[in-house]
């Protein structure tokens, strides 16, 4: 079987677009990508996207592009898997080349948000969950994750405060990428000054709403980077439904997955893009991962430990908090991300050494979790 | 006309929240009060419907869950112009072999329920009905009636007698003429009234009018009954009845509930006949006479035959301890009152 | 919402009504199609116990576009006491009453409607007792 090469990278600052259309976000992501990879001719485009029909009434993003770029007669799809729908994106893309059916595909993930009402992007976010059984009662995204926060503070005695610490760390990254949407650091009192959207989750704890395309070309033929596993795994669709709700047993399972294939000892990763649209996701998700003991998250961070400079950097561009939550971008701009840090390309946010980086982007609440295990090559 | 008709259950509800009449009164006049103290106002996810549902489920249970052949619904606030009540209320609680429609007749529609099953199950047309009062009344802002237009619903499960009953309604009669103290045209939030017109003429005449009637046809008199329930639209004219009708405070007293609770229309006499219920005893005799504006009266002799058999059952005035005050703001926003 | 949809599923909204794997017990809200636990197909309707114990809760006030109009709504996630977890509001709810382990009860009251001239849509709530 084929291998998986990142051949290069395409970003558009993630921001309030105001003068861009979702098509304006995807084209431009795609030829920085094109630009960036020199001569390269594309047999397949992947776009990962949740809510395009529902915020900008346009479905067939696949042929859109396509027919963007000039590239019509060549094979192009959406994929949609939430707010996972860009992780799954580049999943689909590694398999398509994977497959050996194709030998340059270009991933697309994008999110136009900002045109849309935030009550009726609440609607669209809630979307993740059942419309029969979870909407109908009214609830959104964040509620969801506030109702799980809350659980998670009594099961291990831990404080909203301990859990601002994602966010604080989030912000502190971004300072320096040229990409994020907030380069602003704040302070857990900072956070606590900010109004509750859904107690325990504030307007500061919460990932913001964001227009963004990220693009990411893979190929057959050797590069930089090298994607060593693509896995996804999937949990109960709703939350209600879980034996134990405080367990990501989707990014868990993904996650071990990722890393017997790859061969890679989990220990010896340099730095992880983790989907920190909530502190509470961003605990579990490590604490799923190993990387912390069950309750453990906020403490280890607080020690230092996912720093910048700590043993193992998280979110080393700000994550979705503060580089921003273009939701069907996020996936795409986590590996373009990774890339950036495995070829030596991230600028001041450059993890030093880097060789071996994860990212796990999740759609739902850990309901669909993709990760991905890149290496530098040498 | 004689029914032969029982009480297997009851069940009232009132909303958790109330208004006072001072803070009505502080909006519109700057000080003073109504002639309550206090009205129940339902929340904002609460309508005729789901009050109904309240009280249909205390009768329900205490009446076991006997198969249900008719429910009807008395109420001048129904959700729906055109789409009944007693529909969406047969297909929650499980009934679908019924007649489950709505009834309106201002104020009475829910003793109007209770006779026409009554009627139904004295024929032998049907074992088992639901008669219900259900109304999230409306007074215009600042008009006399805002001061207790009020919330709630009152149940009753009715069946054939046979010894165990809570009550039996033995009697009842109507008396109907076309007065017009009190209406609403079709897509008018509020009603409109005639003020002092709405007592003597209206509600006085009526009720003693059906009651005497009621006198005549059986032969009882107010010292036969132990407790006599008149609708209530304020604390000072079911009393005034009584006491022109020769019955005594002692005999009124239970049942007398607008003070605190305001006037909840078709949902009226019913909670006060949950509230003369929870303290009557086997062999008590209770007059109870309904008011409807337009205008009519139904007046029934009611029997009590035991105390209900339900551990869970908690007495109306127990619950009504329990309640949370609200503000103008509150109650406008609630009821529909600003607009957007 | 969408009427059709929610005419559907009525007794689910109003009654929770569930369902029960008739091979190993296992009991759920919403209905299933296939037992999560034993894979079995051979599914019958279970009606949900009305009680139940918060096992957590929020206040949110930036709800979804429907129900824009009644912010701030409190969620809860219940414990029903056949132990099945339910998603669910709060009715008549008072911050100060409402705490992890607190009883409640499902009554039914109005989720949403379709503006002044739409469907209504009746659902269950939870009430702190």
């Amino acid at each position: 079987m084929s291998k998986v090469y990142i051949k290069s990278v395409g970003l558009v600052p993630v921001g309030e677009h105001w003068n861009k259309s979702l098509t304006d976000l995807m084209v431009e992501a795609s030829l920085n990508a094109l630009k960036n990879a020199g001569n390269v001719k594309i047999d397949r485009i992947i776009v990962g996207n949740m809510m395009s029909g529902y915020l900008n009434n346009q479905e067939h993003l696949g042929a859109l592009l396509a027919s963007a770029l000039g590239m019509k007669g060549i094979d192009s799809l959406k994929v949609e898997a939430a707010c996972g729908s860009g992780g799954m994106a580049v999943h689909e893309g590694y398999v398509s080349i994977k497959s050996g059916e194709f030998e340059n595909v270009l991933v697309v993930g994008v999110e136009k948000m900002k045109d849309a009402d935030t009550s009726v992007l609440t609607k669209a976010l809630a979307m993740a969950e059942s419309a029969e059984f979870t909407q109908v009662v009214g609830a959104s995204f964040i509620s969801l994750n506030a109702l799980l926060m809350k659980m998670y503070m009594n099961r291990y005695n831990v404080q909203e405060d301990h859990l601002d610490i994602f966010p604080v760390i989030a912000h502190k990254n971004a300072v320096t990428a040229p990409h994020a949407q907030f380069k602003k650091a704040f302070t857990i009192e900072d956070v606590k000054r900010s109004p509750y959207i859904a107690e325990p989750i504030r307007l500061l704890s919460s990932a913001p709403s964001s227009d963004g395309a990220a693009a990411v070309l893979l190929s057959s033929k050797p590069a930089d980077v090298e994607i060593l596993a693509s896995e996804v795994s999937t949990n109960e669709l709703m939350l209600s439904q879980r034996e134990n709700p405080l367990k990501f047993e989707a990014t868990e399972k993904a996650f071990k997955k990722a890393v017997e294939k790859s061969g890679i000892d989990s220990s010896k990763v340099d730095f992880l893009e983790i989907h920190d649209a909530f502190p509470i996701v961003a605990a579990l998700s490590l604490e799923a991962m190993g990387y912390s003991e069950e309750g453990k998250a906020a403490h280890d961070a607080a020690k230092g430990k996912y720093n910048f400079e700590g043993d193992l950097p998280i979110l080393t561009f700000g994550g979705l908090k503060a580089r921003g939550h273009p939701v069907g971008g996020t996936g795409v701009y986590q590996v373009a991300e990774a890339y950036m840090q495995l070829s030596g390309t991230a600028g001041k946010n450059q993890v030093q050494g880097a060789k071996v980086g994860v990212t796990q982007n999740v759609g739902g609440i850990d309901t669909t979790s993709i990760v991905h295990i890149m290496r530098k090559v040498s | 006309m004689r029914l032969n008709s029982a009480i297997l259950g009851y069940g009232a509800y009132v909303p958790k929240y109330r208004i006072s009449t001072e803070e009505i009164a502080r909006i519109w006049f700057g000080e003073g009060s109504g002639p309550n103290r206090m009205k129940a106002v339902a929340s904002y996810d609460e309508d005729a419907l789901t009050m109904a549902y309240e009280a249909a489920s205390i009768a329900l249970k205490m009446a076991k869950y006997p198969e249900i052949e008719a429910i009807l619904v008395g109420s001048e606030s129904k959700p729906y112009a055109v789409k009944p009540m007693g529909s969406i209320l047969s297909d929650i609680f499980g009934f679908n072999k019924i007649l489950g429609v709505d009834l309106e007749f201002a104020c009475k529609g829910g003793t109007e329920a209770v006779q026409m099953i009554s009627g139904m199950i004295t024929s032998g047309v049907i074992k088992h009905g639901l008669a219900i009062g259900s109304d999230t009344a409306q007074g215009r802002p600042a008009d006399d009636l805002e001061y207790t237009a009020a919330s709630g619903a009152g149940a009753v499960v009715l069946g054939q007698p046979n010894g165990n009953e809570i009550a039996k309604i033995t009697h009842s009669v109507t008396f109907v003429t076309d007065t017009p103290d009190f209406w609403r045209r079709p897509k008018e939030h509020y009603p409109t009234h005639l003020g002092r017109f709405t007592g003597e003429p209206a509600y006085f005449t009526h009720i003693m009018s059906s009651v005497k009637l009621l006198f005549e046809e059986t032969g009882y008199k107010p010292s036969d009954f132990n407790y006599a329930i008149f609708h209530q639209p304020n604390p000072k004219f079911p009393v005034e009845v009584g006491k022109r009708l020769g019955f005594t405070d002692e005999q009124l007293k239970p049942g007398l509930l607008n003070d605190e609770l305001g006037n909840s229309y078709s949902a009226n006499t019913l909670v006060a006949l949950n509230a003369v219920l929870d303290v009557s005893k086997p062999g008590d005799k209770i007059l109870l006479s309904s008011f409807g504006s337009g205008a009519g009266s139904d007046t029934f002799v009611i029997e009590v035959v035991s105390k209900p058999d339900d551990d869970d059952y908690i007495p109306l005035r127990e619950k009504l301890k329990k309640y949370v005050e609200i503000d103008y703001a509150t109650y406008s926003k609630w009821r529909n009152k600003i607009i957007r | 919402m969408i009427p059709i949809a929610y005419w559907r599923n009525r007794k689910l909204y109003t009654r929770l009504i569930g369902s029960r794997c008739k091979k190993c017990g296992a009991e759920y809200y919403p209905p299933v199609k296939v037992c999560k636990k034993c894979g079995s197909t051979e599914i019958e309707e279970k009606e949900m116990l009305k009680t139940g114990t918060i096992v957590s809760f929020t206040k949110l006030t930036e709800p979804p576009v429907d129900f824009k109009d009644y912010a701030p709504i409190y969620l809860a996630m219940i414990r029903l006491d056949n132990g099945i977890l339910v998603l669910g509001q709060l009715a008549d709810a008072e911050s100060e009453e409402i705490k992890i382990g607190a009883r409640v009860m499902a009554t039914i009251r109005k989720w949403t409607e379709d503006g002044q001239s739409g469907i209504i849509y009746y659902g269950y709530k939870f009430k702190i007792i």
